[in-house]
Formats: C-alpha cells, sequence, structure tokens
C-alpha cells in the first residue's frame, strides 16, 4: 500500500517536472534567439544552445534600433511609469484605506461601496472619456498623462487590499500611540504604515506590474516616440522589422522580462502573498 | 465630528483621484454615447439612441462581438480547469513552491512580451513548433494565418499566460480547506474522487467564482494579444470588440460618440454574462 503511494508520488512529481520544462521553454526560446547570430536564428532544426553567441541584437535594440521603437529609453520611460504608478497608488490607497477601517464617519459605507463596485468597471469602457479628459488636461504624451490614469485604476484595488489587512490588525498599539498624545496622522504614519509593510509591499509589486505592462492606454496616451513606454515600442519594433528578423525583436522581449524577473526572485512570496489576497477577498 | 473631518482628509487625495480618472470618466463615456462627438468637433449634438442603432445594423461589429464570444466561453473551461488540476497535483507533491514559481513566471510578462514569443513559437516557417510537430508526424499549419485556428492559437496563447495567476489562488483557497474534513472522510472510506466532489469543490466555489468573473471581464476586454499576434486577421477572424472600438475611436475619423456606445454595449454583455455566473456558481447549496 505504501509503496503503491510512493510509486505515484514520483510520477505525479515526474509528469510536474516535464509539465514545468514545457511551461518555461517559449521563455528559454526567446533567450536563446536573442543570443544568436542572424543566420542562425533561423536554421531548422531548432537548435537550443545558442553557440557562436552574440550580443549584438541587444546592442541594435538598445541604441540604433529605428527611432519609434529604440528600446533603452522605452525602458526608461517604463521604469518612471511603474515608480510613480507605484508610489501614487500607495500613498492614496494607504491614506484612504486606514480612516476606512479604522474611524466612523458618515459616508463610510457608501464611499467603500463604491470602491469595491468599482472593481467590476472593465477599463475599455471609460478608454475613450479619459483619452478626452487627459488631452483636455494637456497631458497627452507625458509622464503624469500615463501615471495618473493608471494609480486611478488600481487605487480602489488598494483600498481594498490594505482595509482588510488593517482590519486584521491588532489595535492596542494604536490605542497605545493615541494614549502617549499622537494624533491621527501620527498613528498612521508611525504605527500603521510600518506594521502594514507586508500588504503595502505586495500591493507595490502588483501596481508595478499593472503599470509596466499595461499596454492599450500608452497605445493611444502617447503620440511622441520619445515617450513610449516598453510594451507599445515593442509592438513597434515588430512592424519596424520583417518578421526574419527575430533576433531584435527577441532581445527586446527579453530586456522587458528583467525587471519583473528580479522583483520576483527577490519578493517572490510577496507576490504569491499579493495574488492570494487579491483572489480570496475578491 | 472631528473624526469625519479627519477621516475625508485622509480620503481626500485618493477619492480625488477616483473621481476625476475612473467615476467621472465612467459617466462621461455613457453621456458621449448619446451625442456625435469626435476629436477636434467643436458642435457636438445629442444624437438620441442613434449611436446604439447604428451599432445594430454594424455588421463588423457583430463579427467582433461574435468573436469576442466565442474567445470568451471558448477560454473559460480550460482556464477554470487547468491551473485547478495543477494545484490539485502541487498540493500534494514535493516542489511545490519552485513550480508554483515557474507556472507564474510568463504572467509577470506584458501581453507584448507573450505575443512576441508566441509569434515567434508559431512561425509557419522556422518556428520550433511546427517543426516539432512534423518531427512528431502531426500536420504543421499556418497556424496564425488559419482562420480555423488562429482564435484557438490566441486561446492556448492567454491560457499558458494565466495558468500561473489562477494557479495561486486555487493553491491558496486549497490551503483554506481544513485537513480534518479530509481525514473524517478517509475515515468514512470516502474515496480521493469523492472527497473532491463532496469537500474541495464545493469549499471551493466561491474562488471558482472568482476566477470566472475575473476571467470574463479580462476575456471580453481582449485586445493585446489580437493586435499582436493577428491584428484581428486573418480577415476578420479574430477581431474583437475592443479592437473594434479602438480602430473606430483613434484610427478611423475619431468617432468618440460611436466608440463610446460600443464601450457601453460592451458593458452590458459583461454584467449580464458576469450575472449569469453568478446565479450559476451560487448555485442552490450556501456553506
Amino acid at each position: 500500500m505504501q509503496r503503491g503511494l510512493d510509486v505515484q508520488r514520483v510520477a505525479l512529481t515526474a509528469a510536474l517536472l516535464v509539465l514545468a520544462a514545457l511551461w518555461l521553454a517559449p521563455i528559454v526560446w526567446v533567450l536563446v534567439t536573442s543570443l544568436k547570430v542572424t543566420a542562425d536564428i533561423v536554421r531548422v532544426p531548432p537548435e537550443w544552445i545558442p553557440w557562436p553567441a552574440t550580443t549584438a541584437h541587444y546592442r541594435e535594440v538598445l541604441f540604433s534600433s529605428s527611432r519609434t521603437a529604440r528600446i533603452g529609453r522605452a525602458f526608461l520611460n517604463s521604469v518612471v511609469v511603474g515608480v510613480g504608478t507605484t508610489v501614487l497608488v500607495l500613498i492614496t490607497s494607504a491614506m484612504a484605506a486606514y480612516p476606512l477601517a479604522r474611524m466612523r464617519f458618515p459616508g463610510r459605507g457608501l464611499v467603500f461601496t463604491v470602491l469595491v463596485g468599482s472593481l467590476m468597471i472593465p477599463n475599455a469602457v471609460v478608454l475613450v472619456p479619459q483619452y478626452v479628459l487627459v488631452q483636455q488636461l494637456g497631458w497627452l504624451s507625458t509622464f503624469q498623462g500615463l501615471i495618473v490614469p493608471e494609480a486611478a485604476t488600481t487605487f480602489a484595488f488598494g483600498v481594498f487590499l490594505l482595509r482588510q489587512f488593517i482590519l486584521g490588525m491588532p489595535g492596542e498599539l494604536e490605542d497605545a500611540a493615541r494614549i502617549d498624545g499622537a494624533n491621527a496622522w501620527q498613528v498612521f504614519w508611525r504605527v500603521v504604515l510600518p506594521l502594514s509593510q507586508p500588504v503595502l509591499a505586495a500591493l507595490g509589486i502588483f501596481a508595478f506590474r499593472s503599470a509596466w505592462n499595461d499596454f492599450l492606454w500608452p497605445l493611444i496616451a502617447v503620440n511622441k516616440p520619445e515617450m513610449f513606454p516598453l510594451p507599445v515600442a515593442l509592438a513597434l519594433l515588430r512592424s519596424a522589422y520583417s518578421s526574419e528578423s527575430y533576433g531584435p525583436i527577441m532581445a527586446g522581449a527579453a530586456l522587458s522580462a528583467v525587471p519583473l524577473l528580479v522583483v520576483f526572485l527577490v519578493a517572490n512570496r510577496r507576490i504569491v502573498e499579493g495574488v492570494r489576497l487579491s483572489g480570496l477577498k475578491g | 465630528m472631528r473624526q469625519t473631518r479627519t477621516a475625508y482628509l485622509f480620503l481626500a487625495p485618493g477619492l480625488a483621484l477616483f473621481v476625476v480618472f475612473r467615476v467621472y470618466p465612467l459617466l462621461e463615456g455613457l453621456r458621449l454615447s448619446f451625442t456625435n462627438a469626435r476629436l477636434g468637433r467643436a458642435a457636438v449634438r445629442y444624437v438620441g439612441i442613434a449611436n446604439y442603432t447604428r451599432l445594430l445594423e454594424d455588421t463588423r461589429f457583430h463579427v467582433s462581438l461574435a468573436n469576442t464570444a466565442f474567445y470568451t466561453v471558448a477560454s473559460t473551461l480550460p482556464v477554470l480547469v487547468i491551473p485547478l488540476v495543477l494545484a490539485l497535483a502541487l498540493n500534494r507533491g514535493a516542489l511545490r513552491t519552485v513550480l508554483r514559481s515557474v507556472f507564474f513566471f510568463p504572467f509577470t510578462l506584458s501581453v507584448v512580451t507573450v505575443g512576441l514569443t508566441w509569434l515567434w513559437l508559431l512561425d509557419p516557417v522556422v518556428g520550433p513548433f511546427n517543426y516539432y510537430l512534423r518531427t512528431a508526424g502531426l500536420p504543421a499549419r499556418s497556424w496564425l494565418a488559419d482562420p480555423a485556428t488562429a482564435m484557438w492559437a490566441i486561446i492556448a496563447t492567454t491560457v499558458w499566460w494565466v495558468t500561473g495567476y489562477y494557479l495561486v489562488i486555487y493553491l491558496a483557497g486549497l490551503q483554506d480547506i481544513p485537513r480534518e474534513l479530509y481525514e473524517a472522510a478517509a475515515l468514512d472510506g470516502a474515496s480521493g474522487w469523492r472527497s473532491f466532489r463532496s469537500i474541495t469543490l464545493p469549499l471551493l466555489r466561491p474562488v471558482l467564482l472568482f476566477v470566472v468573473v475575473t476571467h470574463i471581464i479580462g476575456s471580453f476586454q481582449l485586445f493585446g494579444q489580437v493586435f499582436v499576434l493577428t491584428g484581428g486577421g486573418p480577415g476578420d477572424a479574430t477581431r474583437t470588440v475592443v479592437q473594434h472600438l479602438y480602430e473606430a475611436a483613434f484610427q478611423n475619423f475619431f468617432q468618440f460618440g460611436a466608440a463610446s456606445a460600443m464601450a457601453w454595449a460592451l458593458f452590458a454583455v459583461i454584467l449580464l454574462f458576469s450575472i449569469f455566473q453568478f446565479r450559476l456558481l451560487r448555485g442552490h447549496t450556501e456553506y
């Protein structure tokens, strides 16, 4: 009996390992392609070891590809938008979540219901009016035109996540601080925020990811090539090269994966925790 | 009273952001849908429900809607089942953390990166996918250029992309089911399948509901994958509602009124689908 179970277990693990390898294969293939010399890229049968290896495609997309699709500049734009959005989401969500979790005031239920209800709104529905608004503000092709709408999209989710977390925190430390004469702002800043670090990290990663990966909004909100974020520049890179020259395209694709891969390796548990919270309490 | 003031001071920055960039655009979109607004048009008039009635005659919109609905329906089952099966397997076995990370990794990529990856994999001439199919004695084809397979290729791409996300959610849901229930069931002689049917599935219902509703809201907004992989083609075989909307609003004549009507029609369809799913999955049993 015991032995039968063991065999089953080993077989299951082996099957999962094979599946996992297949799951990673597309990414490995991108990386391998990006390192091959152009002549080797289209060679059949597919060769999984890029030898001789070259960094020529990376140098090309970073420094010398067409003006509309320069990946180096787009990378920096995406970093600015990603970080800006993350900071804005963290500040606004945390400040809003605190009173919703801890204070009694008229309108609290309504505000919270509207915020949660807004999670059901598809982004595509606000696309056109948001464009009109951003255009009237003179924010097309600017960082604020990318950051502020992006942050507004994630804000409600952030409030929801943080409020849930603060509700689960014991209130004694806050009471103690209040007895020591701290005002609401000091309690929030010195007690609530430090205690919320894990969930703030999870929300920060979530916000960064959405901003880093968003495609449709920057596609319409930016019309100056030097302001394109990565996904838009990458999509244009595809049209800039014929389909035979996969080298530069794959180099761009690989570069675009780096920041979140790093975040992911460093903060794997936080990400999983964030997804978990997003799913279960939603 | 003081607390009310303090509370709203804390809320002010976030609510300002939310009202200006979320609530106002939502309502403004509804208003625009009853106008003939265009980019740069000074004299905007109300045209009643003309934009909506025109949608009834817009055959390309119908095709887009049908494609989007097909994608949503056809992708729901794989997106619901594949991560669940993986989660059940991972929940038992060793290497849970490592394998979870592997499956999650594609989800960290942008839709454009994912699209470019699969564009290359599925390349009809030099892509590895067709090569290995041929090696295995199976027919190779131009997956993205064939109207019969293009949408399925997009579905496969999406499944690869999002499986890890739902896997993590399922795993968390499975962890929250008390072990004792399974132990009690085992003592009563219940088989693995039986305890899955009687314990796992019912207790996972809220998670399943979350997955389905999230997936449906996302599916109806399908755009990025199509933009990169097929551009809506071949013909209009993979054209989607958001692509139709995007082109009406930002490519051809900047018809903001007509595009807003499409957006609200889409919103209505999503709401209907979501309510239907709620009904279906809430079911009769309450736990």
